[in-house]
């Protein structure tokens, strides 16, 4: 399965010159942890919530700061079209939660390490079912003949 | 996808309870009739750059909603 078929969030993209007050109110309308920053077609960074925090209020930025100053370049990305397995790859060995997913640079959505848990337990629970119906309620082959005679 | 100036996105909620949210596209920026589009959310007005996942949709202009 190609990484596009996983995003299930859609992604919300501002530009550089956006405030951080501005984004902060984007990912509370949106309900998203990340935010990307996009000048034109070029994907030029990602800013999360704990970026707001740490890197803005801890650092006593004033809230019209631009989003710029906070955000994370360069991007950590994944081709669209690579296995969902190369996916998870790069969740491990980077240990991140999001991943901005892009097609020749452009930026196309967030790959969230949530979502893909929630397939996972979805599709273990589909593995499951008829094993937990067999141990529930055993099938059993019509009753074995007996030896007469 | 595939949308025009002035057809909504609907995005459905994440959350248990959270209504769903829409906004008119107010430009294409992709190639096509595709994402990104900069829409004008219902709710408060404000313009972003939205870049569709599998939990928006569509309505095109003058189809009722759903």
């Amino acid at each position: 399965m190609q990484t596009i078929q996983r995003i299930h969030r859609s992604g919300v993209g501002v530009g550089p010159d956006r405030t951080i007050g501005e984004v902060a109110r984007v990912m509370e309308r949106s309900g998203i942890g990340l935010v990307a920053v996009v000048d034109g077609d070029d994907l030029v960074g990602v800013v999360t919530d704990r970026d707001l925090v740490r890197r803005g209020l801890a650092r006593g930025l004033p809230i019209d700061s631009r989003v710029d100053a906070v955000m994370s370049s360069p991007v950590l990305t994944i081709d669209a079209d690579v296995d969902i397995h190369e996916a998870y790859d790069v969740f491990s060995l980077h240990r991140v939660r999001r991943l901005a997913v892009v097609d020749h640079g452009r930026f196309l959505g967030i790959l969230s390490l949530d979502d893909l848990l929630v397939d996972a337990a979805s599709d273990l629970v589909a593995l499951v079912s008829p094993l937990a119906a067999e141990i529930a309620a055993p099938h059993r082959d019509s009753r074995v003949p007996t030896a007469t005679g | 996808m595939e949308a025009h100036v002035g057809d909504r996105i609907i995005v459905r909620g994440h959350r248990v309870g959270e209504p769903p949210r829409d906004a008119e596209i107010l430009e294409v920026r992709g190639a096509d009739g595709g994402p990104p589009y900069l829409v004008r959310w219902a709710e408060n007005g404000h313009e972003s750059l939205f870049f569709p996942g599998s939990d928006a949709y569509i309505q095109h202009l003058g189809q009722d909603a759903a």
